[in-house]
């Protein structure tokens, strides 16, 4: 017992109908980086709040830092740090007043308070905005924030919850490198994640799924424990090359990635030769093949199937999930939907654009990537003709923005992170509520109802109070009523945050299929795994475009010298990000907060 | 105890960055004040009669001018049928109609009694009661004024009165409404506001989650409570003095008794009403469910069951004790007793002691009830 920093024997919690986490017994050594990785609902936060003594649990035991956690939780108090979802600061006290006021809590001692606070503010470079307001900071700088409060005193073990979702890549790597130094030799860290390139980061993982822990291995152990191999290729029809994989039960799953797709198979360096020819046979052109290492992601959706062989439920969602077949047809898929041609937009003295020059393909599905602040929103404002630029000309759907907004307005859609629904509406009454805002009735309504029900898997289901769904059903729908008027252009912001792999990979499934269609779509997200599935990407940092191209493309563009198969995959899109910004930043001689 | 004053500290600044809610919190009572102050006055100015006078005659005009020469009555029409009578109550034209019978001045003469019709509209019986006793007053006088006037014309000596209640009116001689409802605002505004902003203060920090930072610390839950305690009942303080201000110099309400207890027995009000809020706080986690609960738990017992406007000792006896559930009760009993009766401690320690025992009970059990747990 004394090894550990946290045990649990059966670990569970119900609340009226769910059980939201069930029989969990999970082992933290002292000084580990200990990672708990699930999609929403998982039972995440749930397990995490259990184990800081704010919430009791209904069975099972817990030991932390020493102290069981039913019988004595306020033994806890001062030495643990938690740091909740989300912000949760104080938005009207500064950076400074912040960390005074937890300081105080846990009653540091003066001496100790300005070292630690110093340090920490140098640490994390918020020195200079020390008496600016909490909400008045970028979200990668909250989080910084609420990092240094919990490090202002030395807990034991410090637990967080999601630290960084809605941070850019930078900040994340920031975030991780104060922890890195900042905690004293044997402090435990216990993360909660939805995010799988977070998980690389731990020393051991556990994956979560509907309250049980599937797996709990180190990162390589996890990976090496999946006998089958990934292979990836790419070809002249992606699409095409996916039903066939789909419909010869001789191959395992199959997924696309931006410009290529994923397939698993056993063995891979066997296995090769025999796709390229199966392929061939089929009648298509494979430009590439060749095998890349599993992801986390790879590991968690196989484990979740595993798990749910038996019960019907998992393997059968993707049969349920019909296609969404425009009825309005777009033709023509080799013109421009979208062309900015030194697109500027100024507030005051702040250039928040700076002669911003690209074109989008019909149908072709585009990201749009960048730190906070950078003016991704900004772009995309004035393309949904919500802001006027400063100067420069864009053309969406051939309607000039600055004068033609409301030509602009009926021809897109937009779904944003949090999915815009009413939680207390059923499903099929949000679809109507959005349906009458785009002035839809009758046997249109009717028909596109059951179109946007049929897509997100839902037919039969249309009265389920949506807060009931889970996040996979929730974006579908959020998706469905979006595209209702059958828009053009489809602007997704961060689409698949917190959403599970296998729902995020089936709602991937439905952007290319509205690609095909002709359909356009702009993705913006701080998450680089979901930029791995767009056609073409472009980087906005400081209001100027510091990169565009397909991500392949850019990558072997970037890491030039090291083009060889396997060494371009060796690079994540994350790192693409980082090393982009700080070319740029060298460049500028400036650095990014 | 520096946990507290951590508490404290970070309270001020979120309040002093906050200046629209700050302003809320003091304007609004005094906006209250005024519109309660002005709107809730039970003085009859002037009864409104229809006068359908079927005799028309010197003394029936005379008897009809007795009652617009008392300064109570305005006559605001001369009617010739019952349908008219009806239809200005009805209206709300009238409050009351006077219907002179056709032989009224040759009974008068003759000495043989008359009655005349007096319709009153009862539908706001408060009204209605002062209505009719101006009118029978003003009968009386002007019986007493003919019988006079046939004994002078007998050359008789007039009567005199056998007996006259000489009146003096204790703790509101200008029996002016405004000096009871005054003092009883205070005890609505004060379990109004500060309640609503305790609960706030806290559901907030629940629906933001910040408040989750602060059950890991090694906070006490009776530390946190407090440090939520004290600020919003200096705030309401400040509310005590404003209202108090504006009640002195615009309503000229009296001050009879010691201000200093009056103050005294305020800052205990002021920490059961925030306490009250804190309590309500321990219930709920969403802004919504607290504002509707502070609303229905506060403002209306207080208003219906403290003895503000609905006199307590003529509710029915169980609703007599229902009272007791609302500190408004104690409260309203000792604003007025001091302000308006001039009391001090040896009249009003029941209901004091009743309110410190209320406030102690309001403020453990909210210690006690907040738990450092989110489920």
């Amino acid at each position: 017992m004394e090894n550990y920093a946290i045990s649990t024997q059966g670990l569970t919690k119900r609340f009226k109908k769910l059980t939201a986490v069930d029989g969990v017994d999970i082992r933290v050594k002292k000084g580990e980086i200990f990672g708990l990785v699930g999609p929403d609902g998982a039972g995440k936060t749930t397990t995490i709040q259990m184990l800081c003594g704010i919430m009791t649990p209904s069975a099972g035991s817990a030991n932390v830092a020493g102290v069981d956690i039913i019988k004595a939780p306020d033994a806890l108090g001062g030495r643990i740090g938690y740091m909740s979802e989300g912000f949760s600061l104080y938005g009207s006290l500064s950076i400074g007043e912040n960390i005074d006021f937890f300081s105080d809590l846990y009653q540091v001692g003066k001496a100790e308070r300005l070292e630690r606070k110093e340090k920490l503010l140098k640490f994390s470079r918020l020195t200079k905005f020390v008496n600016r307001y909490a909400e008045r900071l970028s979200g990668g700088m909250k989080k910084k924030l609420a990092l240094s409060c919990t490090l202002m005193y030395s807990p034991e073990i410090l637990f967080m919850d999601e630290p960084t979702t809605g941070v850019d890549p930078v900040s994340r790597r920031e975030f991780w490198n104060i922890i890195h130094d900042f905690i004293s030799e044997g402090v435990t860290v216990f993360v909660c994640t939805p995010y799988m390139d977070e998980a690389e980061r731990c020393d051991r993982v556990a994956l979560m799924y509907q309250g049980h822990i599937l797996k709990c291995d180190t990162p390589q152990h996890l990976k090496s424990s999946l006998n089958n191999n990934l292979l990836a290729v790419r070809t002249n029809a992606l699409r095409q090359t996916v039903e066939i994989f789909r419909q010869n039960s001789n191959y395992g799953q199959v997924e696309i990635f931006g410009e290529e797709l994923h397939l698993t198979v056993e063995n891979a360096a066997k296995e090769k030769k025999q796709v390229l020819s199966f392929l061939q046979t089929k009648g298509i052109q494979v430009y590439d093949i060749r095998e890349i290492i599993p992801s986390l992601e790879d590991i968690f959706v196989t484990s979740i199937n595993e798990e749910s062989k038996d019960s019907d439920g998992l393997n059968n969602q993707r049969k349920e999930i019909g296609t969404y077949n425009y009825t309005l047809s777009i033709n023509d898929t080799n013109t421009n939907s979208v062309e900015v041609k030194d697109l500027s937009k100024r507030f005051g003295d702040f250039i928040a654009v700076n002669n911003v020059s690209f074109k989008v393909r019909k149908g072709e599905i585009f990201g749009f990537l960048g730190p906070n602040g950078s003016g991704k929103s900004t772009t995309i404002k004035m393309l949904c003709g919500l802001h006027k630029p400063t100067s420069g000309n864009a053309y969406v759907t051939g309607y000039n923005i600055a004068d033609r907004a409301r030509e602009v307005k009926s021809r897109i859609g937009y779904m944003s992170q949090k999915f815009s629904l009413y939680n207390d509406l059923t499903a099929e009454e949000n679809i109507d509520f959005y349906a009458g805002i785009y002035g839809l009735t009758g046997a249109v309504l009717k028909e596109r109802k059951s179109w946007v029900l049929e897509m997100a898997g839902l037919t039969g289901q249309g009265n389920v109070i949506t807060s009931d769904l889970s996040g996979g059903w929730k974006q579908r729908l959020a998706l469905g009523c979006s595209i209702l008027h059958q828009p053009e252009i489809l602007f997704l912001d961060e689409p698949t945050s917190g959403v599970d792999p296998i729902a995020r990979r089936q709602f991937w499934d439905l952007i290319y299929q509205l690609s095909d269609q002709g359909v356009t779509v702009f993705v913006t997200t701080h998450y680089m795994d979901e930029a791995e599935h767009c056609h073409r990407i472009a980087i906005i940092y400081y209001g100027n475009m510091i990169a565009l191209g397909s991500p392949a493309q850019l990558k072997s563009e970037h890491f030039a010298g090291d083009i060889s198969e396997v060494g371009t995959a060796q690079f994540s899109m994350e790192d693409l990000f980082i090393s982009l910004i700080e070319a740029e930043d060298l460049k500028e001689s400036r650095s990014y907060l | 105890m520096k946990r507290i004053l951590a508490m404290l500290r970070k309270e001020a600044i979120e309040i002093s960055r906050d200046p629209y809610s700050l302003g809320i919190a003091l304007i609004l009572p005094l906006i209250i004040l005024m519109l309660f102050g002005y709107a809730l006055n039970f003085d009859l100015k002037s009864v409104q009669i229809a006068v359908w006078d079927m005799d028309n005659s010197a003394e029936s005009r005379e008897y009809v001018s007795s009652f617009v020469t008392s300064g109570y009555f305005t006559v605001i029409a001369e009617v010739d049928s019952y349908q008219e009578i009806y239809s200005l109550m009805d209206r709300d034209k009238a409050d009351t109609a006077l219907v002179i019978p056709p032989d009224f001045s040759t009974n008068l003469v003759k000495g043989l009694p008359v009655g005349v019709q007096t319709i009153v509209d009862g539908s706001f019986p408060p009204t209605a009661k002062v209505a009719i006793n101006y009118t029978k007053a003003i009968n009386e006088m002007f019986s007493a004024k003919r019988i006079n006037h046939i004994l002078n014309l007998r050359g008789m000596p007039e009567l005199k009165e056998a007996v006259t209640a000489e009146l003096q009116v204790w703790a509101n001689p200008s029996l002016e409404s405004k000096n009871f409802i005054v003092p009883g605002l205070f005890g609505v505004i004060l379990m109004a506001f500060p309640p609503l902003l305790s609960v706030l203060a806290v559901v907030k920090e629940k629906e933001r989650g910040s408040i989750q930072q602060v059950m890991v610390s090694p906070i006490k839950p009776y530390e946190f409570i407090l440090g939520k305690l004290l600020p919003y009942s200096v705030i309401a303080f400040v509310e005590v003095l404003l209202i108090l201000v504006v009640g002195i110099l615009w309503f000229h309400i009296p001050v009879k008794g010691s201000i200093t207890l009056f103050l005294g027995l305020s800052v205990i009000y002021v920490l059961c009403t925030v306490g009250i809020g804190l309590l309500a706080s321990t219930v709920t986690n969403s802004q919504v469910v607290a504002m509707l609960l502070a609303l229905v738990i506060t403002v209306m017992p207080s208003m219906l069951f403290s003895g503000f406007v609905y006199p307590i000792f003529n509710m029915p006896q169980l609703f007599q004790y229902y009272t007791y559930l609302f500190p408004a009760r104690f409260y309203i009993a000792i604003s007025r007793g001091i302000l308006l009766q001039g009391n001090g401690i040896e009249y009003l320690w029941p209901d004091i002691l009743w309110l410190v025992s209320y406030t102690a009970a309001v403020i453990i059990l909210a210690a006690v009830r907040f738990k450092k747990k989110v489920a």
